[in-house]
């Protein structure tokens, strides 16, 4: 499935979930992720995600069945541009 | 599904946080901007520009069962980074030399590789020829050397059989190639554009199939139609053999007949045609769409992508090998 995964975390861990995320997912914004996941991916990113977190952080995981259903629209400068020939 | 990740730009790639960091840099030597590739995502790597890496970044790579292959200037094959394998499986590695070694066990695997591959052959010559291409003559006469194959009593003789077919195909290409032609095959160095595009081509669905062969249980090194040689995987070679008509040589004919390969995509660098770096990006975007595309399994039921189909070719074969199934080559029915 294809995931665009968002948090928002106390300033403490932010960079451990960062660093959670880049192994999963593609950067795009700060605190924002996107690319192709499995399910069993997705869990384990999910469990590995509630070890760090604490207190109000919270983590917001939109799924779409597949890239073609997601409509996306940049304005402004593009950070990082997903793209598997580099 | 995990993806094949391209590097055409010279850099750095390492090891951060559990993950890889690729830090490309420019023409001056100066690092730009990193990019994160996600672990997870990655199932092998192609490397065309020059790569700074260390040993810490290979254990990295084989712990996370990533493949890494490496092409040099004149985009040849050079070699392979080949994860530890991590599916061994001593009973049917000993029944893959057994079956290697006895000729007449041999020759039941290798009569259905090549009636695997000429039936695909044939479908490419037949679709063309539905769309108005003059490809009857070869079709007729690479049946005729079909109907050989179950005579022939040894591995020589069927690659002869092997050889004229493949002529008489070589032969039709030209019927469905509408600008450049190939005017025979040429390797070491292509002489032409086609020629070129073919050999690349083959080069990259070697390497893919040798990615499906690891994560199965078969030996690469242990082949039955081609002979097992020091430091080759000619197993992938046996395998490609089914698959080139049909990802190869599609992906070749409509890049030409499109024109999204044009004769300035190539370079002639004495006598050596190669695709340029922007041909070479084109080719394989078209490439890995292929792969991609999916088709629905007639016995499995489910759609399946091109990529996996290559598995399920390793699939059957360790099926026959064990004495399950009997091996059937696969061939497009569409």
């Amino acid at each position: 499935m294809y995931v665009i995964l968002v948090y928002d975390m106390n300033q403490k861990r932010v960079a451990k979930m960062l660093k959670l995320c880049r192994r999963y997912l593609h950067w795009i914004q700060n605190s924002v992720f996107e690319g192709e996941l499995t399910g069993v991916q997705l869990k384990s990113l999910k469990i590995e995600a509630k070890e760090i977190m604490r207190g109000d952080d919270s983590l917001i995981i939109f799924k779409s069945k597949d890239e073609r259903w997601l409509e996306k629209e940049v304005v402004g400068d593009e950070k990082n541009k997903i793209d598997n020939f580099l | 599904m995990k993806k094949t990740y391209y590097l055409f730009n010279p850099g750095r790639l390492s090891r951060k946080d559990n993950t890889l960091k690729f830090t490309p840099v420019d023409d001056d030597g100066k690092e730009l901007m990193p990019k994160y590739i996600p672990v997870e995502n990655v199932s092998d790597l192609y490397l065309y520009g020059s790569l700074d890496a260390n040993s810490a970044l290979y254990n990295f790579l084989g712990k996370s069962r990533i493949n890494v292959h490496f092409f040099d200037y004149y985009e040849h094959y050079t070699g392979s980074f080949y994860a530890k394998e991590y599916l061994q499986a001593g009973k049917l590695q000993v029944e893959q030399t057994r079956h290697y070694l006895s000729d007449k066990n041999r020759l039941e695997i290798a009569r259905p590789l090549i009636k695997g591959a000429a039936h695909n052959m044939l479908r490419n010559l037949k679709y063309y020829k539905n769309r108005g291409k003059n490809t009857t003559p070869a079709i007729d006469t690479i049946e005729q050397w079909i109907s050989d194959i179950d005579q022939s009593q040894a591995i020589d003789q069927l690659m002869g059989i092997e050889g004229n077919i493949r002529q008489c195909y070589y032969i039709g290409i030209d019927e469905i190639l509408k600008d450049l032609k190939m005017e025979g095959r040429s390797k070491q160095p292509p002489k032409n554009e086609v020629n070129s595009l073919i050999s690349f081509g083959n080069m990259i669905c070697y390497t893919i199939c040798l990615d499906q062969i690891y994560h199965t249980q078969l030996n690469p090194t242990i082949s039955f139609l081609h002979e097992p040689g020091a430091r080759r995987f000619s197993l992938a070679l046996d395998i490609a053999e089914i698959f080139k008509p049909l990802l190869v040589d599609r992906v070749i004919f409509s890049l030409l007949n499109k024109q999204q390969l044009k004769a300035d995509d190539f370079h002639d660098g004495t006598g050596r045609i190669t695709l340029k770096e922007k041909g070479k990006k084109v080719f394989l975007k078209a490439w890995e769409d292929r792969l991609n595309q999916t088709i629905k399994h007639r016995s499995l039921g489910r759609h399946v992508s091109y990529k996996h189909l290559i598995k399920l070719e390793c699939y059957k074969l360790c099926n026959h090998l064990i004495g399950a199934k009997e091996y059937q080559p696969f061939k497009a029915w569409w």
